[in-house]
């Protein structure tokens, strides 16, 4: 077939007994600029799933993307780890919530490599436990510090300190990595808390590139 | 510690020595066993401990 104009017409694709296993590309009865994808055979289709008019193309189900194609990975600190004092400590996160694309090095380097390049959002936090310490983490990505949390002040009343980040980041897809360090000035070493709820590391795909 | 033998060889250092946004001295640990190691060391008058000194 080398082409062909067709007016007024539907082109149903499928022909099962189902009729909502076939799809109809039509334009409505009465002209309107657009021209429109429904489910079901042609003249009796339920529902439209691509509406193209103008410039716009409206999708009318759900848009479905590919698991492996949107990493995401949470995790968190299940083992407490001594912070030196007045030393960046790459945080160690052992135990995984979820991680889809299987990115996240759980029990070597602690780090995040998603295989899909583009723009992930990243969230981190890192509890202290103790009561005086002054600490503050960081996110860090092929080695240095991208984003660092406001400074966690040690309060009396709360027996940890906690300090939180967010940063969005551009990432390859095959060499870069993101990973976690906290510090503290406490004069001594400090055990981070180790929960679920307090030492915690994720991040998802937001927009692929 | 890495820290406290430092320390021990330059007690006029501060705290604000190692803080990450203002001083000139980093220690890190990549928590893969090596444990705490210089980064950084950009002091204006003191120069950098020797592997010996910090035995």
């Amino acid at each position: 077939m080398s082409g062909g104009t067709i007016k007024g017409g539907n082109v149903q694709i499928g022909q099962d007994g189902t009729a909502t296993n076939n799809f109809t590309w039509y334009q409505p009865a009465v002209a309107d600029g657009s021209v429109r994808l429904g489910q079901g055979v042609a003249g009796a289709t339920t529902k439209d799933m691509i509406t193209v008019s103008g410039s716009n193309i409206t999708l009318g189900g759900n848009l479905v993307q590919a698991a492996t194609a949107a990493p995401a990975f949470s995790a968190y600190n299940s083992s407490a780890q001594s912070i030196a004092n007045n030393s960046f400590t790459k945080v160690q996160f052992q135990t995984e919530n979820f991680d889809t694309n299987s990115n996240f090095d759980n029990s070597t380097n602690y780090r995040f490599t998603p295989t899909v390049a583009g723009y992930y959002h990243v969230t981190a936090q890192v509890a202290l436990n103790s009561l005086t310490a002054n600490s503050f983490s960081a996110i860090y990505k092929n080695g240095g510090a991208i984003a660092y949390s406001p400074v966690a002040v040690g309060w009396s009343g709360i027996a940890n300190t906690l300090s939180a980040i967010a940063v969005d980041v551009y990432m390859n897809g095959t060499t870069d990595y993101l990973e976690v360090y906290v510090y503290q000035a406490s004069g001594g070493s400090l055990n981070t808390v180790n929960s679920s709820n307090a030492t915690m590391f994720s991040a998802f795909l937001a927009r692929s590139a | 510690m890495l820290y406290d033998k430092i320390i021990a060889i330059y007690p006029e250092l501060t705290d604000a020595d190692f803080s990450p946004f203002i001083g000139t001295i980093v220690l890190q640990n990549d928590s893969d066993g090596r444990g705490d190691y210089i980064a950084k060391w950009e002091h204006p008058t003191l120069t950098k401990p020797t592997e010996d000194q910090l035995k």
